[in-house]
């Protein structure tokens, strides 16, 4: 309860949040991001000249900041997106790009809590969650998939998802979530998969935690535009053969996934972010040149 | 010069009943080739398109134990049979292609299986004795893309130019019921946009025909390309009572054989009811005859066909090979020029040992010369 009660306190001031988004493009990346802020937040992609579509493009890095107000609390949400994420012919070079990204956020932290006088203003723009999208084949994780998820969990809270769910049937899906953790606990992948003792932590905690352990990796679908069902408007896709409702428990995750990640584990995932990766991280970094000092 | 009619019939209109009876004796030999990234459904597709279970799903026991990085080429054959008539069927699937984080040059072992079967009809057709060929030409490739709704990717970009010179290419957007109408709609605009622009040749078949209904129905499914497809080979009840073959999801059932659902229909209807000679034929014709011509202008009747190894790989090992194989030689090297220091040492000291003895001897003798001389002058 130590968490909601500190919510209270700072429910005034209002929480900063930072969630990076990784996957190829054309997996609904965007208009997720639009999706969970209700927003326009990232505009649609333009697509090129056609001439052009031969030419590579590599990974760009753009982060959005958006206000939020949740039930009465205000987040500030910074969303880096990054486009080009494994749309070359050779990939190699994306996962340098984004890890690099992520520790010059932590060697800014580092820098700044050295000073002697330190701003107090200073904007943390450390990366809290990064939520990896999956391409729905209906097989396996593909290699880009485990070497992304190797490379960057030790810096970054990593959280897998499966993006277009909506090309699944509920059987296909709940084999191919199964067959995603099988494929993450092979290759000993520490995702972030909501932690909880069951000594320590009370039923309700337990509750929560293990049923949105099973539901990882999170089927999600995205809707920009509302349409009207029933004489209601509400997000939804709308096909020759049934309306998919993004909002709709049943029909994919979306809304546990928001809840968890603006809500209920918000507190959850900074204080990991701070009190053990970016802890990890300054150990690591700071042994390396006392080392190379002494040499 | 004008035709002349015969006047009363004399059995010329006869002749494509002849044709027919000896197509039906023989049967026909078609060879489809699926292309694209694992996870699009070819397999569902092609099992879709049979009616039957060409290709078995894949298990997915061993995936751990898969350390190579590679594109495989998989033939599957069959044979198919319908009211007494027979075509043999090879499907030739191509796992491992764009799976992988380095996808660069990955579709070299599909461009060289295609010229390979050229090249290998050419030989055989060279021979004294020619006729049992065995013919595996590709006569028609089915290039399945990812339904994102941007566009085309380089990588599929860099391969559909280089199939769409050699084989009958028909893109295909794979997984169809990802995209709403108007996504559906918008991305096959872009992809013929793309494909104009960046010269990549796709199939095409002559429109016009004798009667008007084929040439309406050869316009619509022209105007389809890319094919939108949904796969499934199981049947399930729609929300009207229908069982059709179809995917069931909880707010619908997205039915194969609906043109509104999908292009499904009039891809069949191309592959196998109305095209099949036609993409049997332009290989033969015109793909088979590009390459036979491009292969004489260079090379003599009977001589082999110049390979040029730039497989990458290859260049390492062979790095690898000559650096152990030098280091062995220079070890070799230091071995027996320490060898010939050391016998030379040796040869050095013993010619000294020599020496030594020997002036030990003339001391010897010039001591026995002085004793001797010593003692003559007594004696007189």
């Amino acid at each position: 309860m130590a968490h909601r009660i500190r919510g209270r306190k700072n429910a005034k001031k209002g929480f900063q949040f930072t969630l990076m988004v990784v996957g190829a493009s054309g997996l609904g990346r965007t208009t997720f991001i639009n999706t969970l802020c209700d927003a326009d937040v990232v505009p649609k992609r333009e697509c090129d000249e056609p001439e052009m579509a031969h030419v590579e493009e590599s990974i760009k890095i753009k982060p959005y900041t958006v206000e939020l107000d949740e039930d009465g609390i205000k987040i500030s949400l910074t969303i880096v997106d990054t486009p080009g994420f494994g749309d070359m012919i050779d990939n190699e070079y994306c996962f340098q790009e984004i890890l690099g990204y992520l520790e010059r956020q932590y060697d800014d932290i580092l820098s700044e809590e050295s000073r002697i006088k330190r701003d107090r203003r200073f904007r943390d723009n450390r990366v809290h969650a990064l939520l990896y999208f999956i391409a729905p084949t209906g097989h396996s994780l593909r290699e880009i998939d485990i070497e992304l998820m190797k490379r960057l969990s030790p810096r970054i809270n990593i959280i897998p998802v499966i993006g277009k769910a909506d090309t699944m049937t509920p059987s296909e899906l709940v084999d191919f979530k199964k067959r995603v953790m099988e494929d993450i606990e092979h290759h000993n992948i520490p995702i972030y998969n909501f932690p909880y003792d069951p000594e320590e932590d009370d039923e309700e905690t337990v509750e929560e935690n293990s049923e949105l352990r099973s539901l990882l990796p999170f089927a999600l679908i995205g809707c920009e535009e509302e349409i009207e069902v029933n004489g209601r408007r509400i997000r939804a896709r709308q096909y020759p053969w049934g309306v998919v409702e993004v909002d709709n428990s049943e029909h994919c995750d979306f809304a546990k996934l928001r809840f968890a990640l603006l809500s209920s584990h918000l507190q959850d995932l900074k204080e990991i972010t701070h009190d053990y990766l970016y802890e990890n991280y300054r150990t690591e970094k700071l042994s390396l040149s006392s080392g190379e000092e002494s040499e | 010069m004008a035709p002349t009619q015969v006047g009363t019939g004399i059995g010329i209109a006869n002749l494509p009943n002849q044709r027919h009876k000896i197509v039906a004796k023989n049967g026909s030999n078609f060879t489809l080739m699926v292309c694209g990234e694992s996870g699009l459904g070819k397999t569902t597709f092609i099992n879709t398109l049979f009616t039957t279970t060409i290709k078995t799903p894949r298990t997915y026991k061993r995936r751990f134990n898969k350390t190579e990085k590679t594109v495989e080429i998989e033939i599957i054959r069959a044979e198919l049979e319908e009211k007494q008539f027979n075509v043999k069927l090879s499907v030739i699937d191509t796992p491992g292609f764009g799976d992988y984080t380095n996808n660069r040059d990955s579709w070299m072992p599909i461009i060289d299986f295609i010229d390979d079967q050229h090249e290998s009809y050419m030989r055989q057709d060279q021979q004294p004795k020619r006729n049992e060929l065995s013919d595996m030409r590709v006569h028609c490739c089915l290039y399945f893309i990812r339904p994102t709704g941007h566009t085309l990717k380089p990588l599929d970009i860099e391969v559909m130019k280089r199939l769409g010179t050699r084989v009958n290419l028909i893109p295909v957007i794979a997984k169809a019921d990802t995209m709403t109408p108007t996504d559906l709609h918008k991305f096959k605009k872009r992809i013929l946009e793309v494909i104009a622009a960046q010269n990549i040749q796709c199939y095409t078949f002559p429109l016009d025909s004798d009667d008007e209904a084929s040439t309406k129905r050869n316009m619509s499914i022209m105007a389809a390309m890319p094919f939108s497809i949904i796969g499934s080979t199981e049947d399930v009840v729609t929300a009207d009572g229908r069982t059709v073959k179809g995917r069931q999801y909880s707010w619908g059932v997205a039915e194969v054989e609906n043109e509104d659902h999908c292009d499904f229909k009039k891809l069949r209807q191309l592959l196998i009811r109305t095209h099949m000679l036609d993409l049997i034929h332009s290989t033969e014709e015109s793909h088979y005859e590009n390459y036979r011509r491009t292969q004489m202008e260079t090379r003599k009747i009977g001589e082999p066909k110049v390979k040029t190894v730039t497989n990458p790989k290859w260049k390492e090992e062979e790095e690898a090979l000559r650096k152990r194989f030098t280091e062995q030689v220079r070890l070799e090297e230091n071995r027996f020029r320490s060898w010939e220091q050391q016998l030379i040492a040796e040869r050095d000291r013993l010619n000294k040992d020599l020496e030594a003895e020997h002036s030990h001897i003339k001391a010897l003798e010039a001591e026995l010369e002085a004793m001797q001389a010593g003692l003559s002058p007594k004696r007189k």
